[in-house]
């Protein structure tokens, strides 16, 4: 279970810093359900009450993939009687019988987590299917991206296979990433001297057993901090930060070099080449204008520091999830490069705050604030579905994500006509 | 009693009826009692595909953590809310309510005497949300909005002679805004005016102008029937299908004694909006009407409105209708699931689940049709109504175009074209060097895989099939056609 960090520090309505009303995360659990429902042979089960399923379902087959979800029906009757684990049995015995079935993640959610979900009354495996709890309760995980870190540490504690030699020069790269970045990071690791990349959470759940015979762990975003703990039990290395922008890269690298225990030459070699394009693209096509970097994917950071590499000014950048040593690294490079203020589990008051208060040029934001700038004629867009899904990882990752960035900060005219039409 | 199990679910809870219904109305502020999740996909992630807004913004979660759950209960967490939403200006002048969660619920969370310590007015609702559906719920939420808000204040409201309240939709129904449209233009074709369209384009103030309706107007069947019963008026419900709509219009005409105006407007529909549905009955189109089989899934008035429309009136075969909620004897999605892996429809009406069924069955064939949520879609153009007789225009207008799509794509196109696009593809496959003959048991089996299929993409899949198979049996150098090559070829054509 994830630390418990409340979501509002003081019971006193405050009258200088923005009240959080409104908090700015899609439902937590979805971030789980999307990583299980892409795996091939995964069949979840989901334990909640019908209007939680709906709303999950709805957007899980929507985001995550085509897959059928089965759940217990849990109403008053059934809670009121203790029949959560029958009834959750029963499902599990439904996805069992899928073609092909090889997992079954029960996702146990706020109502069954509050009735009371004994792990040790499920079945560990039906069939060839294992059957992995994942708990994730709203009232508790409190983000969208740190559910993905209780789904991803879940399945590692169960699957990954400690027995057999370890692959030393091999390293496990954690994030929902763009489909183009593993094929960029393997190609510059491999001329670093790595013999293999592991990428998780992706299709394959073979992946999740490879996974604990690497030689190093590198979670790509800074929330996967429960599957971090799991790599450090077993004694394996873990490599923080992420191959963003000119000075990121440099760093991570390096972190990765010396994890794996790669000749140190050829590293610098690779790091400098990597520089050297970096460079040249901001060199190229710099980047002027004033952004907020306001999404839930709990990668604004990392964003918003290639943004100010690039040339961007990035005042205020605010994100879901909650402060942790992991994000440390981005936030001091910020702060030493002019960024104002970084706001953790974040609330529409505050976004909306820093928008009177830094009237910038573009926003990336969640889609409630995006519509508010959008109200005031700023150029705005849904972080998640424009940013959170281009290429962004090494130089490659960067041009894309610049390009991206310098193409919509040249579209204030539309964004002021559209605002202005709809005014009159 | 054993478990029930849920596939998919089709009908979410009581919470998300009393948002979709109490949230329309912009003099209302709702506060739920609820973790962010709750508040989030109602308020954010699925108002976006339901209804195509940006957000609810007269929505705000008391959100609730670990420390709520785990013992100290919401109270202070729900004051709280209010005071600071009361404080920055956005409940001046609102209803303000307080609505209950399953999570809320589960904890035992009452706050029917808190709210009496907020500001004046603000009520609690219990939304019974682990026990009541989403139809029961809005159902029950209109009958409560019309006692708090409405019957009190009601008693010296005059009923208007022709004035006419249309009851329903609320966010999250089905293609709200051509339904609404379209029966607007019924009401007033038969001789009405339009009085309250309740909630969706009302206001809790003027609740009480329920009562000056002289007929109420039920859009969806599936709620709303608690509320128009209350009111005491005549009630009818939005047609579907030309006999249905000309008897509403006509009913509707008697009870307003508009009955000459009434008349002529079917009169006059029937030489203009379904001209094209004569046309399409009199031209080559109508002929295929009863070669085209059909499943339906969505609420029940459009489920049980499209069975009269493209069932008793074209002709259309209706493979399956199953209606939200539940009749007895429908097919849970279980069942809707199995029907479709087994044997898919030509045309299907369903939502995002029959969608996922279809393509776990590799239905190709079929035609699937937007006719309910869940499912994300833009439906805020006006002219798509299933509802009236421009609905029986639209709905026979979708099917034909989607005919001619799948004949266009039957089209054999040279192949030299794919050859060029990637050396992979092997034109020489598809030259005929003559037919090669099939052994009995090859041919029967293939027979028996067509015959699966909907009748209009038979032939041509009948042709693709018999050149894949061919080309196999060259390949191999094979004289014959085998069963063993047949069942390669299905594989093949399947993937």
């Amino acid at each position: 279970m994830a630390e418990i960090i409340p979501l509002n520090g003081s019971n006193a309505p405050s009258q200088s810093a923005p009240c959080k009303l409104h908090p700015q995360s899609m439902c937590p659990a979805f971030g789980s359900l999307r990583i299980l429902t892409r795996i091939e042979g995964s069949h979840p089960v989901m334990a909640t009450d019908t209007g939680c399923l709906y709303g999950l379902t709805f957007v899980t087959h929507f985001y995550g993939a085509s897959k059928s979800i089965v759940a217990p029906t849990l109403g008053t009757a059934e809670l009121m009687s203790g029949q959560v684990v029958e009834g959750t049995r029963a499902a599990i015995d439904v996805a069992a019988k899928e073609p092909g079935a090889k997992l079954i993640p029960v996702v146990s959610l706020c109502v069954a987590e509050t009735a009371g979900m004994p792990e040790e009354l499920l079945p560990r495996k039906v069939g060839d299917a294992e059957v992995v709890l994942v708990r994730v309760p709203a009232y508790a995980i409190h983000s969208h991206p740190e559910a993905k870190d209780i789904a991803v540490a879940a399945l590692l504690n169960r699957l990954a296979e400690r027995e057999g030699a370890v692959n030393e020069k091999s390293v496990v790269l954690l994030g929902e990433v763009f489909p183009a970045d593993p094929l960029a990071i393997d190609a510059v690791l491999r001329r670093m001297g790595v013999s293999e990349t592991i990428f998780l959470p992706g299709r394959s759940l073979e992946d999740f057993r490879r996974a604990g015979r690497a030689g190093a762990l590198a979670p790509l975003h800074p929330f996967y901090k429960e599957s971090m703990n799991v790599a450090r039990t077993w004694g394996m290395p873990v490599v923080g930060g992420a191959p963003v922008g000119i000075t990121g890269t440099a760093a991570w690298l390096k972190s990765v070099g010396n994890a794996l225990k790669l000749n140190p030459e050829l590293v610098q070699q690779v790091i400098d080449e990597e520089r050297e394009k970096a460079q040249a693209i901001v060199t190229a096509r710099p980047l002027s204008g004033r952004v907020l970097v306001t999404g839930y994917e709990g990668t604004e950071l990392a964003y918003a520091r290639m943004l100010v590499e690039a040339g961007a000014e990035v005042p205020y950048v605010s994100t879901s999830i909650g402060q942790d040593p992991l994000v440390l690294p981005d936030e001091l490079w910020l702060k030493a490069h002019g960024t104002k203020e970084v706001v953790y589990r974040k609330a529409l008051e505050e976004d909306v705050s820093a928008l009177d208060r830094y009237q910038p040029d573009l926003v990336f934001g969640t889609t409630p604030f995006a519509s508010v700038a959008k109200e005031r004629g700023i150029p705005a867009m849904y972080f998640t579905n424009q940013l959170a899904s281009r290429p962004f990882f090494l130089s490659s990752g960067m041009t894309a994500t610049i390009d991206f960035v310098a193409g919509v900060l040249t579209k204030s005219d539309r964004y002021r006509w559209m605002q202005e039409f709809f005014a009159e | 009693m054993p478990p029930t199990i849920i596939r998919d679910l089709s009908d979410t809870s009581g919470y998300w009826a009393a948002i979709w219904t109490m949230c329309p109305m912009p003099d209302v502020h709702v506060i739920c009692d609820a973790p962010v999740g709750c508040f989030n996909l109602v308020g954010t992630a699925v108002p976006d595909y339901t209804d195509a807004v940006p957000h609810i913004e007269n929505l705000t979660p008391a959100t609730m953590t670990e420390q709520e759950v785990g013992g100290k209960g919401t109270a202070d967490k729900v004051k709280w809310t209010y005071d600071n939403l009361a404080a920055s200006g956005v409940l001046d002048g609102k209803q303000v309510i307080v609505v209950s969660t399953a999570e809320s619920e589960m904890i035992g969370s009452d706050h029917s005497s808190l709210v009496k310590h907020l500001g004046v007015g603000t009520r609690f609702y219990y939304s019974n949300s682990l026990a009541e559906d989403e139809w029961a719920g809005r159902d029950r939420v209109l009958r409560w909005l019309w006692s708090e808000y409405g019957e009190p204040h009601a008693a010296g409201i005059a009923v208007k002679p022709t004035a006419v309240n249309i009851i329903g939709p609320t966010y999250g129904c089905f293609n709200a805004p051509s339904e609404l449209k379209e029966l607007k233009r019924l009401i007033e074709g038969a001789g009405g005016t339009i009085n309250l369209v309740y909630p969706y384009a009302a206001t809790a103030e003027q609740t009480p102008q329920l009562a000056a309706g002289a007929v109420n107007v039920v859009l969806y069947r599936e709620f709303g029937m608690g509320l128009a019963n209350e009111l005491g008026k005549p009630v009818l419900t939005a047609p579907f299908g030309m006999r249905d709509t000309t008897t509403f219009v006509r009913e509707l005409g008697k009870l307003l004694g508009t009955s000459v105006q009434a008349e002529a407007f079917i009169a006059h529909e029937k030489k203009t909006t379904l001209q094209a549905v004569w046309d399409l009955w009199r031209g080559p189109q109508g002929d295929w009407f009863s070669t085209i089989d059909v499943g339906i899934v969505a609420g029940l008035s459009h489920t049980e409105g499209l069975v009269r429309f493209l069932g008793d009136e074209l002709g259309m075969k209706i493979s399956f209708a199953a209606a939200r909620p539940r009749r007895p004897g429908d097919y849970d999605n279980e069942g809707i699931r199995q029907h479709i892996h087994k044997r898919a429809p030509a045309f299907l009406f369903g939502s995002m689940n029959e969608r996922i069924y279809l393509r776990e069955a590799g239905a190709r064939h079929t035609n699937y049709l937007a006719a309910a949520f869940p499912g994300p879609a833009v439906r805020r153009a006006v002219g798509t109504p299933f509802v009236g007789y421009r609905g029986c225009v639209y709905v026979v207008q979708e099917i034909v175009n989607r005919l001619y799509d799948g004949l266009l794509n039957f089209l054999p196109v040279d192949g030299a074209y794919a050859a060029q696009r990637s050396p992979a593809a092997n034109p020489a496959a598809v030259e005929s060097k003559g037919n090669l003959p099939w052994s009995n048991d090859a041919r029967l089996l293939l027979d028996r895989e067509l015959e699966k299929l909907p009748y209009l993409p038979r032939i041509s899949a009948s042709r693709q099939l018999q050149m894949l198979i061919e080309g196999l049996a060259r390949q191999r150098g094979a004289s014959e056609v085998t069963v063993e090559l047949v069942e390669i070829g299905l594989v093949q054509n399947k993937q």
